[in-house]
């Protein structure tokens, strides 16, 4: 991962060094963008960075941080953007939202939005990846589950890795086991009885971002992610499946957000605009990177149980507007009923 | 130069440290007194929630023990090494330096990871055990508090080893010779000459690997995993997943105001001993 991130550094300082050659003229532009540590990083500097310093002579530097880490950098600036573009999911998306760090947004000023299903720009950013929720799991080890049920009986339960409601994906994911159970979006009562049942014999209860490495490792065999990561583990030689549960896969879109007082608002309106190009959704859909395109005239990879973005609409989403009052409460008591 | 300018060489860090840590922290205790972050109201609430709620104190006293743990552990292993130290050739001695330094030269992430490979289920204990047929089934270490009191004494071994060794080793061999002629046993010369002596160095290393061990996040989270609870962690989620600050702040308060009163106390032990 790390050789993959240093090639493309390399790349893009080699492009700074060949700029004298390149087109003439016009001034180049500045601009930062928040993305994710890992993939998003890699895959962004890789395939975006370049064609953006190409075709708008905009040259993007990367902030790698975690949707949360971006909220809580962006709060702790007190209005001084320490980035023009955030990066988010659903639940710190409604944050941002809330805690006002964005910029109104302005889908007019996307050339490419046509390529965007509808609804996928609002008053407030524009969607630029999807993503699909559902269950990993090693077929050497397991069988493959056949929904969320499944994880708690005990040939599923020992080899599970849970993780808590600090992600989008880890919330969607518990959210769906507490419906499986009779409980709701807003009832977790009938999961949490579930949970201290089998946290005994659970084989690991960790940080998202440690959840890749467990199962690589082989301390878990079981848990619930998104298609990416299975392609991605897939990719570098792990035994990996993806199941879709028998109610359904969650599905969710990553959105792209312009922070509030950005002195680059042009720029970061034609990154954007870059991103969910088809050429870069193309590329980014296929190996090495996987992401799942919101572009529709992108055809999603093989792992992704979707032909196009348009069938999101079958899949399992969430109202985070009644959710992220909720997930502050269920964060702690994830904790209590874990513990010890 | 003249004695009274003398503290004027510690001006640029005194400025520094007011800077960048007094300032901050100051800014740390307003916030645990405030309603938000943004300080706008006074208010008890952060410190209620930190100190009137049991799974909270609860945290607490598990950070306070495991750093208590890692030092007891790290005690055990380096005193040995050091007395080795002592008696050893340079050869041997320049060998046992770099031994304790060696850990300090990889990051601590790159160390944590390594220790989920070596505790994990499929990891090499776990196959060594289940090779050499000692254990049927893969043994649970990897998120256990003994498995992370186990690399946390890997990973904290330098900070408790390099300040034993620079104390024993400036303790003149004459004396051992002195209390074994004077009919002194080993273990008589260890306990009056040598640990009195080395008692500096003891209680230094103690510190600095309580207040390591007590406050290491990354390897807290990542191989103590979700079931032990510390409160570094839930400084960390209090913070950035669930915005609460002045929650945050008293707990980040709690947990250094605790250290820093176990090596208050620890300090004020080497004191005692020392004149005693």
């Amino acid at each position: 991962m790390n050789a993959i991130h240093r090639r493309s550094l390399l790349a893009a300082s080699l492009g700074t060094a060949a700029l004298p050659f390149g087109p003439a003229g016009a001034q180049t532009t500045a601009m930062t963008a928040a993305v994710y540590p890992g993939g998003w990083d890699e895959a962004l500097a890789a395939v975006l960075a370049p064609r953006l310093r190409q075709q708008s002579n905009i040259a993007v530097s990367f902030d790698p941080l975690f949707a949360v880490d971006q909220i809580a950098k962006a709060r702790a600036a007190r209005g001084t953007p320490p980035f023009d573009v955030f990066v988010l999911d659903p639940g710190p998306r409604v944050s941002g939202i809330d805690f006002g760090l964005f910029e109104p947004f302005d889908a007019t000023r996307l050339p490419s939005r046509g390529v965007l299903p509808d609804g996928y720009s609002d008053a407030h950013g524009a969607a630029v990846a999807a993503q699909v929720v559902g269950i990993a799991y090693n077929p050497t080890k397991v069988a493959k589950p056949a929904g969320w049920r499944d994880l708690f009986r005990p040939e599923y339960a020992s080899r599970l890795g849970l993780t808590g409601f600090g992600t989008t994906f880890g919330t969607i994911s518990l959210i769906e086991m507490a419906k499986s159970l009779g409980g709701s979006e807003a009832n977790m009562d009938p999961l949490f009885a579930e949970l201290r049942r089998i946290r005994p014999s659970v084989a690991a209860v960790a940080q998202p971002a440690a959840m890749a490495g467990l199962f690589q490792q082989g301390q878990i065999d079981v848990m619930y992610t998104n298609t990416y990561t299975v392609t991605l583990l897939r990719s570098r030689g792990v035994p990996i499946a993806f199941a879709v549960p028998e109610t359904g896969a969650a599905a969710f879109v990553t959105t792209m957000h312009i922070a509030k007082g950005s002195r680059n608002a042009a720029s970061a309106y034609t990154y954007i605009d870059t991103m969910i190009s088809t050429p870069v959704q193309t590329t980014l859909a296929a190996a090495p990177y996987f992401f799942v395109p919101v572009n529709k005239e992108v055809t999603p990879g093989e792992d992704v149980p979707m032909r196009s973005i348009a069938e999101i609409s079958n899949f399992v989403s969430h109202d985070w507007a009644v959710i992220n009052p909720l997930r502050a409460g269920w964060i702690q008591r994830f904790n209590r009923e874990m513990a010890g | 130069m003249q004695e009274n300018g003398v503290w004027r060489l510690a001006l640029p860090l005194a400025l520094a440290q007011a800077l960048f840590f007094l300032a901050p922290l100051m800014l740390l205790v307003g916030t645990s007194f405030a309603t938000d972050e943004n300080l706008t109201q006074a208010s008890l609430r952060a410190w209620r929630d930190m100190l009137g709620d049991s799974f909270n104190i609860m945290s607490l006293l598990n950070t306070l023990r495991l750093g208590a743990l890692a030092v007891v552990a790290t005690t055990l292993l380096a005193v040995p090494l050091a007395l080795l130290h002592m008696a050893a050739g340079p050869r041997l001695k320049r060998i046992i330096l770099l031994a304790a330094i060696l850990p300090l030269l990889t990051s601590v992430v790159v160390r944590t990871f390594s220790w989920i490979v070596i505790l994990g289920r499929e990891g090499v204990i776990n196959s060594a055990l289940i090779w050499s047929g000692l254990a049927t089934s893969p043994v649970a270490l990897l998120q256990t508090e003994p498995g992370l009191i186990l690399a946390l004494t890997q990973i904290e071994m330098p900070l408790m080893l390099l300040p034993l060794i620079a104390a024993t080793a400036r303790i003149d061999p004459a004396l051992l010779d002195a209390s074994v002629s004077l009919g002194g046993s080993l273990l008589r010369t260890l306990r009056r000459v040598v640990l009195p002596l080395a008692l500096p160095g003891l209680v230094a290393g103690a510190t600095l690997v309580f207040a390591s061990a007590a406050t290491a996040f990354i390897s807290q989270s990542v191989i103590g995993g979700g079931r032990l609870n510390y409160l570094p962690a839930q400084v960390w989620q209090q913070a950035m997943v669930v915005f609460d600050w002045p929650v945050a702040a008293a707990m980040a308060l709690t947990l250094m105001g605790s250290v820093l009163m176990v090596a208050g106390a620890l300090s004020l032990l080497g004191r005692g001993a020392r004149h005693a």
